[in-house]
């Protein structure tokens, strides 16, 4: 079974090769088109001044050993005061974020347009691959697979008795797909529309900022917080420094 | 707060431009990315970059942002005509931006002109009610005019959205302070502190503002503030030694009927003393003598 196959360099010349460029060339049209087509989206008041405030608690929490004991408990009953306090957020008014997220319109487009435009160029792309690029051996991966790969790499290879190793091209494509994005980053810069990737990964966990559960976190961690006054030892260090600049 | 390598790294490119050398742009773009005041400077190599058509067209879409950048310093140097040069220049290139609409009232701001400045605001920030910049310059107008009940309203007002602003925080602050309001300059400090706890500037000026009001609390631990700021930059900071010597000697004259501990206290005035001596000998000895006798009469009274 383990014969080496010889597979004609015109396959490299004319198959993948052309592949990886149509592919790189694909991901930057959609880059730009994603540019043109976003929404400003104007920030609500409310949420960046929730924002502000969860940025203000979480700074009070980390940095709490730096104030007299004093100002912290007057800054933590501020904070978290059953009727006014800042990040009390009585139970019917926390606004679901998935709610939200689906009424506002505006965000809803955002969505769909995003999706869309990570869908229908990768069925686009496939769709072309499978039409011409089908029917043959492309290349040979360089370790061994098991035969269970063979329904997934091997599509168009109708022989059974073809090692796994060989593979059609829609497997090349799928190596493309998942491997450009390092160079996308290079060309594109950082933030740029092709990153389905991580756009997948972001999908399964929360919708980006969702205030109001943030606040609520917040005050829980704010009342867990102990004030432990930092100050004191820094009177000895001091003392230390001191010594050392005096000898 | 600038860290110390871009700080020489922003030194040798000035030095470089300075002396005729190149990088005038790339001096322009780090000094607009870490937000320093330097607008003599800008002023003068933007405006050679701009009035070379061939170096104008290198920089490409940059070109508007450093059009900007020198209308800006160009109001900061009172050169009011390159100001609106610059800005019309933007605004026939960019008829319907909001940027540009902002410069133009900083340019109002900069005539003088405070009432056409506060309407073209105002309507530009019900356009945009979140617009930072605005309203740090609605203050700012307030204090040049010498309106500075007006100036506190406003920056309170901002400071309600935007609390996070530690910058901000500090310019109340410092707004408190010239009008002797103590208690709520500490509670901005605070604040401050909140926000970047390793920074020792504002361990020094919150420490100064605990001693100017006084009380024994209030000493004590603004003697441990001092204490931090030596710590925090290693002992060298002359006005910190001194706070720790008045600090403590104001403390012994408050509880001078109470039996509290002072051993450790004297150790960390001694200490600092010695510290303030060594370092007068090494900067200013003729103002040595001064010193020892200062020192002296506050060991005595203490």
């Amino acid at each position: 079974m383990a014969e080496d196959l010889v597979l004609d360099t015109a396959i490299r010349d004319w198959v993948l090769i052309p592949l990886s460029v149509v592919m790189v060339l694909i991901g930057v049209l959609r880059h730009i088109v994603s540019k043109l087509m976003r929404s400003s989206q104007t920030p609500d008041a409310k949420i960046v001044r929730e924002g502000q405030v969860m940025l203000r608690a979480r700074n009070l929490r980390t940095a709490a050993n730096f104030i007299p004991s004093k100002a912290f408990r007057a800054r933590k009953l501020y904070y978290c005061n059953e009727e006014n306090g800042l990040l009390f957020v009585p139970k019917g008014q926390a606004t679901n974020p998935q709610a939200q997220m689906f009424s506002d319109p505006n965000m809803a487009m955002d969505m769909m347009k995003k999706n869309l435009s990570m869908i229908i160029p990768q069925t686009l792309t496939f769709a072309f691959v499978n039409f011409f690029f089908s029917g043959f051996v492309a290349a040979k991966i360089p370790f061994p697979l098991t035969q269970r790969f063979r329904s997934m790499l091997q599509n168009g290879i109708d022989l059974s008795t073809v090692d796994v190793s060989y593979v059609s091209s829609r497997s090349w494509y799928f190596l493309n797909l998942f491997g450009l994005r390092g160079l996308f980053s290079l060309i594109l810069g950082e933030e740029n529309a092709v990153d389905d990737t991580q756009r997948m990964m972001q999908m399964g966990g929360g919708f980006g900022f969702d205030p109001s559960k943030g606040l609520s976190v917040e005050k829980d961690n704010l009342d867990i917080t102990q004030h432990d006054w930092a100050l004191p030892n820094f009177e000895h260090h001091a003392e230390d420094v001191l010594k050392k600049v005096v000898s | 707060m600038v860290t110390k390598t871009e700080e020489s790294q922003l030194k040798n490119l000035e030095i470089q431009v300075d002396n005729g050398g190149g990088g005038a742009w790339e001096y322009l773009s780090l000094i607009r990315k870490l937000k320093v005041r330097r607008s003599d400077k800008v002023l003068k190599h933007g405006l050679s970059i701009l009035n070379d058509s061939k170096l104008r067209s290198n920089l490409g879409p940059e070109e508007w942002t450093l059009y900007e950048q020198v209308a800006v310093a160009a109001m900061d140097c009172q050169s009011l005509d390159v100001a609106q040069d610059c800005t019309k220049a933007l605004r026939k290139r960019f008829p319907e931006s909001k940027r540009v609409g902002r410069l133009e009232a900083m340019l109002l701001e900069a005539k003088g002109s405070w009432d056409m400045a506060e309407k073209a605001y105002t309507s530009l920030l019900e356009d945009n009610p979140l617009d930072q910049i605005i309203h740090k310059r609605r203050v700012a107008m307030a204090k040049a005019q010498g309106n500075i009940s007006g100036a506190i309203e406003w920056l309170n007002k901002y400071l309600e959205i935007f609390m996070a602003d530690h910058d901000a925080w500090r310019e109340l602050a410092e707004i408190y302070l010239s009008l002797q309001m103590y208690k709520q300059a500490a509670f901005c400090y605070e604040e401050v502190i909140l926000a970047q706890p390793t920074v020792p500037l504002y361990h020094l000026a919150y420490a100064d503002v605990l001693y100017t009001l006084g009380g024994l609390e209030n000493v004590q631990t603004a003697k441990k503030y001092y204490a931090s700021t030596i710590d925090l930059t290693g002992g060298k900071n002359t006005r910190a030694l001194f706070g720790i010597c008045l600090c403590t000697s104001a403390i012994a004259q408050l509880t001078k009927g109470k039996n509290k501990e002072d051993k450790e206290g004297s150790q960390l005035q001694s200490l600092a003393a010695k510290a303030l001596e060594k370092e007068y000998k090494q900067r200013a000895p003729d103002k040595l003598p001064q010193l020892t006798t200062a020192l002296k009469s506050l060991t005595l009274s203490s």
